[in-house]
């Protein structure tokens, strides 16, 4: 075991019967990396990181978190971790100073002037009763809990569920601060964007199998887009069909659709030989992901560390 | 202990209206007494005339009409108990399923604490608010029962509410152990309820039911209150089986709470 591995999972299994859980799940997050968990809802997620904090024992293999045991060491695991949960539940009857004030003291203490500073760039109310907060004001008390104590690892499940865009963004920057501050980040998201932008590798899992795992610079490399373009008169089907990268042609009179790979000149200047009306773009969902990838075998990929 | 003050802070609103309500529960039948030792002759021949599981549900066959008769009848065989069990069966069902099912366990338990901590703690709180509420009970009989003519020993009440208060924490530790195991708050109630109707059952029907006698010792409300606290002080022995039912408990809560997966 190398010892500037911050996770490392070993075999892990979860059974909860037929579906669920996750299966010899094997892999290493280093210091100092921001390593994205994608994967669609269900797939796992949850789960791995819900026993990389002892709240689940795994049915068989074993994790470690900094060098500790997860089943031995689960104390002195929390002490240096971060963690904000999928669902954030905070106790809704108290004010967001009294609730951060209650794991503050649990820690021993902590630093005020960062719990403010944190609150200042989220824009975050923490004399509010936490009930009366909206969810992603909710979910800004998620992340200052997280970050609050200035943890060697942290990890957050769905951070971003219930921001709008622009706290989106200073989450990111959150993160990437972290990062430059030599602390080690493990997110999950089902969001792709948002983990190429912030992560520097990404794990790929799905029903429970991690299967893959590769540099966010090759995962981009390798991103699939969703193009339709209206022209003011139909198209002919095989000025697109054929051009590099460009798959799944559909023509239905003066529209096309079709997934692009790679380099986006070739269509550009196919298309543009047309009279242009309108262009989108789309994300491509996670399972298109998963398909273009990896092939309809994915479910049978052996788990990569 | 930063958990167990967290846990009656959440509680302050509620603990006031437990004791507002056991206050004026001791109210409502202390000011009663004069007018029932008024009559103390009719009553008393009529209490003769009750079934015998009657008469043990409302405090054996004692004359009802003395100081230490009344209060076990009207009092300790009735509300103050009762209001003391749901107090710490709700508090001992909320400690850890409570948690649970609304969610906030994982963040609490993501705390460098252990979780024995946690369920100590917690333990902690449930004895701490029910001894408030017992002292509340104390208090307003040592100082109502005097003004209207009860006449009582102060160590003789103080058994009598320690006893009360160790039944009601036993019973709540049965709780909180059920929550440990099960998570769910409902499931816990429900099992440390019927357990408490069961063994309540038990110690008033094994006198007037044959073959039940023996096991009258198996209940805690036979402990509790049978050795008659008000009249004799404190029983070491019985207090300690009340005590034993609660560690016992809390031994099982802690057992159960170490081995399990936590719900989401």
């Amino acid at each position: 075991m190398k010892t500037d591995a911050v996770v490392v999972t070993e075999h892990l299994t979860k059974s909860y019967g037929a579906t669920r859980g996750i299966v010899d799940l094997s892999m290493r997050i280093e210091t100092g990396e921001v390593f994205g968990f994608l994967g669609p809802n269900g797939a796992g997620k949850t789960t791995t990181i819900r026993t990389l904090l002892d709240f689940i024992r795994p049915t068989s293999g074993r994790a470690s978190v900094l060098g500790l045991d997860t089943r031995a060491d689960s104390v002195e695991i929390h002490r240096s971790v971060g963690y904000l949960p999928g669902e954030f539940a905070p106790y809704r009857h108290m004010t967001g100073h009294e609730y951060l004030g209650f794991f503050a003291a649990l820690r021993g203490g902590i630093d005020r002037e960062l719990v403010d500073v944190l609150a200042e760039r989220l824009e975050s109310d923490l004399s509010a009763k936490i009930a009366s907060l909206s969810h992603g004001n909710r979910q800004k008390l998620g992340l200052i809990q997280a970050f609050m104590h200035r943890p060697t690892l942290l990890i957050l499940d769905e951070p971003t569920q219930g921001l709008d865009p622009i706290m989106q963004q200073r989450f990111q920057s959150l993160v990437l601060d972290a990062r430059a501050a030599g602390q080690t980040v493990f997110l999950s998201s089902h969001d792709l964007p948002e983990v190429e932008r912030v992560c520097d590798r990404v794990g790929i899992i799905r029903e429970g199998r991690l299967i893959n795992v590769e540099d966010v610079g090759s995962l981009k490399a390798r991103a699939v887009r969703m193009l339709e373009i209206h022209f003011t008169s139909p198209v002919p089907a095989d000025a697109f069909s054929g051009l590099p990268g460009v798959r799944d042609v559909e023509v239905h009179g003066d529209v096309m659709r079709c997934t692009v790979g790679g380099a986006m000149d070739p269509l550009v200047k196919a298309a543009a030989r047309f009279e242009v009306v309108d262009l989108s773009s789309h994300e491509p969902s996670l399972e298109d992901i998963f398909l273009t990838f990896y092939g309809s075998d994915a479910e049978d990929g052996e788990g990569a560390t | 202990m930063i958990v167990t003050v967290k846990t009656l802070r959440d509680q302050r609103r509620a603990l006031i209206g437990w004791a507002i309500g056991m206050a004026a529960v001791v109210l409502l039948y202390t000011s009663l007494y004069p007018s029932i030792r008024s009559n103390a002759d009719t009553l008393n021949r009529y209490m003769r005339t009750l079934p015998e599981a009657v008469q043990n549900m409302i405090g054996g066959s004692g004359d009802i009409t003395s100081s230490t008769g009344y209060l076990r009848s009207e009092i300790f065989s009735t509300m103050g108990p009762l209001l003391l069990l749901i107090l710490a069966i709700g508090a001992g069902a909320r400690a850890i399923a409570g948690e649970e099912e609304h969610g906030t366990l994982d963040l609490l338990l993501a705390n460098p604490i252990r979780r024995r901590t946690v369920v100590l703690q917690k333990f902690w709180a449930v004895i701490a608010s029910t001894s408030g509420i017992g002292l509340v009970l104390f208090l307003a009989i040592a100082v109502l029962g005097p003004a209207f003519g009860l006449d009582l020993g102060v160590v003789d009440l103080a058994a009598t509410v320690v006893s009360a208060v160790a039944l009601a924490v036993a019973f709540g530790s049965v709780a909180l152990a059920v929550g440990c195991w099960r998570g769910r708050r409902a499931v816990a109630i429900a099992a440390s309820t019927s357990l408490a109707v069961a063994t309540y059952l038990l110690n008033v029907l094994a006198p007037s039911v044959e073959g039940l006698g023996p096991y009258r010792v198996l209940s805690p409300f036979y402990h509790y209150i049978e050795h008659d606290p008000l009249r004799n002080g404190f029983s070491v022995f019985h207090l300690s089986v009340l005590v034993a039912i609660a560690l016992v408990a809390l031994g099982l809560a802690l057992l159960g709470f170490e081995r399990r997966d936590l719900a989401s």
